[in-house]
């Protein structure tokens, strides 16, 4: 009986589709940021925020607003920050139903909805030294910056960290090393005391991707990196890259504990591997660093301090620069209510509920100066986020980086060359093809 | 010579069952592996993975239950009896009329109905996905229903069909000269004589249905209508994953189809032979 | 669920398409012309299994063919007719191709291990005296097939992995640590890995198919093959191969499509990697659709597939019928 009803829906759903394909290609009036936000009507938004405990930071945050505009109705939609966000965002674009404010992650996901008109312009009130965006640090804001314009909101940083164990550190008479090539050759001592000098899972492809973003970022000159990101201009032609790689390789090779065979290990055993005192370091995620270093580990009596994976000597790339990336959120460019939308996130990003993002249980660095302090994240969090602040400049994940076909290519040499089938050369060259094929 | 060939007969016998008992141990080892770990701490999974458990940890379960394996549950239940539910009347009511109905173009709707068989759900994949985003039936159970339902009719229907074409002739004659309709004679008397042909094809879609992975993956994104395959890969791949929970989820997806198999065996070897015998 | 069923009819399922009866497929045909033209009420029987299927399974069939020859941006839903564009990047696509051979690979070993290798333990199962004992070896051997592919396949990871994985562990108590590896890490491995844990999965279905069969075959002339001494393996050669020649055609036929649509067992333990090393055809559609927005390639994908399980439905069809003959 029930597919009878289907039956209906489904001859009604067909002909919505026709009307939505054929009105699809009218051009649309851009949002309206400047008007005064009236404090009435709908708001729809789209948070990457599910789960626990994250889920509760948006609901109460929804609840606070409604209560002090009771004008405004706001319909909440969250997905989990992995696949689940981008699979919804994918359909929602391709139905052209975007919320008012939704998730987006910087880099090419982000220039994606910038280029193809889907986000508004907010340049004139988050732009570096507007009062808004006086209250974020610059990185996070330009992490969002497409062709000179603004685009996001950025929430909270995230950035990659080498995690390491105090105690172990301190047994072998190790400081933290200045270079990369100090890193190497401390990994052949840890490794002698019987401990694996770095925990490493390169199941998933993306952890092997994450070394080889920063190394690339030191071996290769911002500028050129930039041109060779848009499959336009690339030519992936820089030695850096092969000099990245193999340095990547080196490491991958005397340093972890499974070497060629990491691709058979999956990033959690990694963790477990720290976390059990097993490993020495481990290369993470700031966001990781609370379900690493967790209570009652062996890790938290050890003691865990972390450290930027040291610049190779003499690398022609920025030595200083950190692989790291916000995630943040935009408001839809065809937005009737952006005005309000725009003042809800203003009091999203407002220094109480930072802080409130950057403490238990939620532990979010938030992007807002200031937000993290000793007194509400671990110390780990707070150094981390220290020093994504301080850092000159940030280099976006590769994955984000690029555009889909080129980060998977690089996602596939990742682990070509952890296991080795691939050579440097033939890596880059691999990415190379990917992004001619994605040349428009 | 008698005893040698005895001898002989002894070490072949022995040599059979060493093969069989040792493939009954492939079997069962990764299996009772499986709940004895489901069983243990995070830490001993990870240092003694082959240890028997130094602890029952049965909380295990219950931590696994309500980290969203009892959703997932609810879930796969209900999809896989609703969309069982539909198949089999669909695909009876097919039936029906192919082999026990004058109908026109007999021939050609039956090539219709059982073409499907030749189709992997994959083909469909991009168009199907399309079509249920403007549908609105993207990431929702009624559209994984659907799904379910429609990929299911032609092997369905195609197993009842030739079970029916065997029922004698004469009892639809009987029923039509004591004046019963079409209708009456299905529900009252084909339905009935059918009973065994459905409980075996019932067996086959629930175990498929339980078991589906490609669709419940694509067409569902997260929160409300995960399925517990698709729901068991996320929980394993998720951030800081405990690895007994995820071994105690497994162990709760599969139970219950080891346990139908077993009560319902007979209806499964029926069904089985007949989905490849025929 | 019913479980009383007429021993009568279950007789009849159990023995098998012996008495089909051609005489009621005929009856009914001339039925049908002597009373053509009044039973078009009688589609309405049909008519909610042929509406459900052409939406759901016909037209997205038909749809997939004409997106092959689209390429489409999802951002703002233009799409561009390129021709044969999607296929020509196809046959240059060499990941396509080792999808393609690792399909081949799929297809081979399962005949091997399951087709073959099932019928053997099949025919030993059931050559033993004690009834009980079949019953348990044919009921434990097909736990793995009530099992669901992500449970078998997450299962697997655990025994694979490099360090601390059951069959690393094992190799090193056998003293062969020399071959223990990341059997799902690397990319001479990958595919072989997977497949291995679905033989493990499948096998006892097989079994149980061909013991059916087995069972059909009448015990006097095994009786008599006894009588005039002939061993158990002449016996099986000469006896029980031959009689179950119609299923293992058909087992052939059906395992090597199955192998064409790989999908879930890939996906949950290598999702194709490292490297694409181990991508079937299915999960190689997924990827260019889903992962790289691709979705005239994926499409493009998707119409191989399908020529390929045509190609092999028909041969299964074929084979049928001339096997309905025979009987």
């Amino acid at each position: 009986m029930n597919k009878i009803r289907t039956a209906t829906a489904a001859g009604a759903g067909a002909m919505m589709l026709a009307l939505s394909a054929c009105s699809s290609g009218g051009t649309t009036q851009a949002a309206d940021l400047s008007a005064k936000p009236d404090y009435s009507g709908n708001l729809s938004i789209l948070t990457a925020g599910a789960g626990d405990p994250m889920s509760s930071y948006f609901e109460n945050l929804v609840k606070d607003y409604e209560a002090q505009h009771a004008g405004v109705k706001i319909t909440l939609t969250q997905e989990t920050d992995d696949n689940a966000i981008k699979d919804k965002e994918k359909v929602l674009i391709g139905s052209q139903s975007l919320p008012d404010i939704y998730f987006s992650y910087a880099g090419n996901w982000g220039q994606n909805f910038a280029d193809n008109g889907l986000a508004a312009d907010l340049s004139s009130v988050i732009a570096p030294g507007t009062p808004w965006g006086s209250t974020f640090g610059v990185g996070s804001l330009d992490a969002f910056k497409y062709d000179g314009k603004y685009y996001g909101v950025p929430l909270y940083n995230d950035a990659k960290f080498m995690g390491y164990n105090k105690k172990i550190f301190s047994q072998l008479g190790l400081g933290v090393p200045k270079s990369f090539g100090e890193l190497i050759s401390d990994c052949s001592v840890i490794k002698k005391a019987g401990y694996t000098p770095i925990a490493f899972g390169n199941k998933d492809g993306w952890p092997g991707l994450h070394y080889l973003g920063q190394l690339l970022a030191y071996d290769v000159p911002a500028s050129v990196r930039q041109s060779d990101l848009q499959p336009k201009t690339a030519s992936y032609s820089d030695p850096g890259y092969v000099e990245g790689m193999k340095q990547f390789q080196q490491l991958v090779n005397s340093c972890t504990g499974d070497g060629s065979n990491s691709n058979g290990v999956a990033y959690t055993t990694a963790q477990q591997q720290q976390a059990n005192g097993q490993a020495a370091m481990y290369y993470q995620e700031l966001i990781e660093f609370d379900s690493v270093n967790t209570k009652g580990s062996e890790l938290s009596k050890d003691g865990f301090g972390i450290f930027q994976l040291p610049a190779p000597d003499g690398a022609k790339g920025d030595a200083a620069t950190l692989e790291a990336a916000p995630e943040g959120y935009m408001i839809n460019n065809r937005s009737k209510n952006a005005a309000l939308a725009l003042d809800f996130l203003k009091f999203v990003t407002n220094q109480k509920n930072a802080s409130t993002l950057s403490a238990p249980p939620y532990g979010q660095p938030s992007a807002v100066k200031g937000a993290v302090t000793p007194q509400n994240a671990t110390p780990a969090v707070v150094d981390g986020t220290g020093m994504v602040n301080d850092a000159k400049s940030t280099v976006v994940w590769l994955d984000m980086a690029n555009v889909p076909g080129v980060a998977d290519a690089w996602v596939s040499a990742s682990e070509g060359l952890v296991s080795g089938s691939l050579t440097p050369e033939a890596a880059l060259k691999s990415v190379l093809q990917a992004s001619q094929k994605a040349k428009p | 010579m008698v005893t040698l060939l005895r001898l002989g007969r002894g070490v072949r016998g022995a040599a059979v069952w060493a093969l069989l008992l040792a493939l009954l141990l492939v079997v069962l080892y990764p299996l009772v592996w499986m709940v004895g770990n489901a069983l243990k701490t995070n830490a001993q999974v990870f240092n003694d993975p082959f240890g028997l458990p130094t602890s029952l940890l049965w909380p295990n379960f219950a931590t696994a239950w309500n980290q969203g394996v009892g959703e997932f549950v609810l879930t796969s239940v209900s999809l896989t009896a609703l969309a069982t539910l539909a198949t089999e009347l669909i695909s009876v009511w097919a039936a029906y009329g192919l082999t026990r109905v004058n109908i026109p173009l007999n021939r050609q709707l039956t090539v219709a109905v059982l073409a499907g068989l030749m189709l992997a759900p994959t083909v469909a994949l991009v168009p199907l996905v399309k079509m249920f985003q403007g549908l609105g039936l993207y990431n929702t159970f009624l559209g994984l229903l659907c799904l379910y339902t429609a990929f299911r009719i032609p092997f369905t229907a195609f197993l009842m069909r030739a079970y029916m074409l065997d029922l004698p002739r004469e009892v639809d004659e009987a029923a039509a000269l004591d004046g019963a309709s079409t209708a009456a004679t299905f529900w009252r008397i084909i339905l009935p004589m059918s009973t065994p042909i459905i409980a075996a094809t019932v067996v086959l879609n629930v175990l498929q249905d339980w078991n589906e992975y490609l669709f419940a993956m694509v067409f569902t994104s997260g929160t409300g209508v995960e399925t517990l395959p698709v729901g068991l890969a996320d929980m394993m791949s998720k951030n800081g994953t405990q690895y007994p929970v995820v071994f105690a989820g497994m162990v709760m997806a599969a139970l219950p189809m080891v346990i139908l198999f077993f009560v319902c065996q007979r209806y499964f070897v029926r069904g089985l032979a007949g989905g490849v015998g025929k | 669920m019913s479980t009383q069923a007429p021993e009568a009819a279950q007789a009849r399922v159990l023995a098998g398409r012996k008495v089909e009866q051609a005489g009621v497929l005929r009856g009914s045909g001339s039925r049908r012309a002597r009373r053509r033209g009044a039973q078009v009420a009688g589609l309405v029987w049909l008519a909610p299994a042929l509406f459900v299927l052409a939406v759901f399974v016909y037209w997205p069939l038909i749809e997939n063919v004409a997106f092959s020859f689209l390429k489409w941006n999802i951002y703002n839903g233009e799409q561009t007719f390129v021709g044969l564009d999607n296929y020509a990047n196809l046959a240059s696509d060499p990941v396509f191709w080792r999808a393609l051979g690792n399909n081949v690979w799929y297809a081979g070993l399962s005949i091997v291990f399951q087709v073959f290798g099932s019928l053997v333990l099949a025919a030993i199962v059931e050559s033993l005296r004690n009834e009980r004992w079949r019953k348990v070896f044919r009921g434990i051997y097909f736990i793995p097939s009530a099992i669901s592919l992500t449970v078998a396949g997450l299962l697997f990871y655990f025994i694979y992995q490099p360090q601390t994985g059951l069959l690393n562990v094992f190799l090193q108590n056998l003293g062969l640590g020399q071959f223990s590896q990341a059997w799902l890490g690397r990319e001479n491995t990958a595919i072989f890995a997977v497949i291995a844990m679905s033989q493990w999965q499948g096998f006892g279905y097989s079994v149980l198919l061909f013991s059916v069969a087995l069972q059909r075959i009448p015990q006097e002339l095994y009786e008599a093959a006894q009588l005039d001494g002939v061993g158990p393996v002449r016996r099986f050669f000469s006896l029980s191969a031959p009689l179950v020649r119609e299923m293992t055609g058909l087992m052939v036929i059906v395992t090597i499509s199955g192998a064409f649509q790989v999908f879930n067992e890939v996906m949950v333990m290598t999702s194709g990697g490292p490297n694409n090393a181990s991508q079937v055809l299915g999960t190689w559609l997924y990827h260019a659709g889903f992962v790289t927005n691709d979705f005239g390639s994926a499409a493009a994908i998707g119409v191989a597939i399908f020529v390929i399980t045509l190609v092999l439905a028909m041969a299964q069809l074929a084979y049928s019928r001339k096997r309905r003959v025979e009987w």
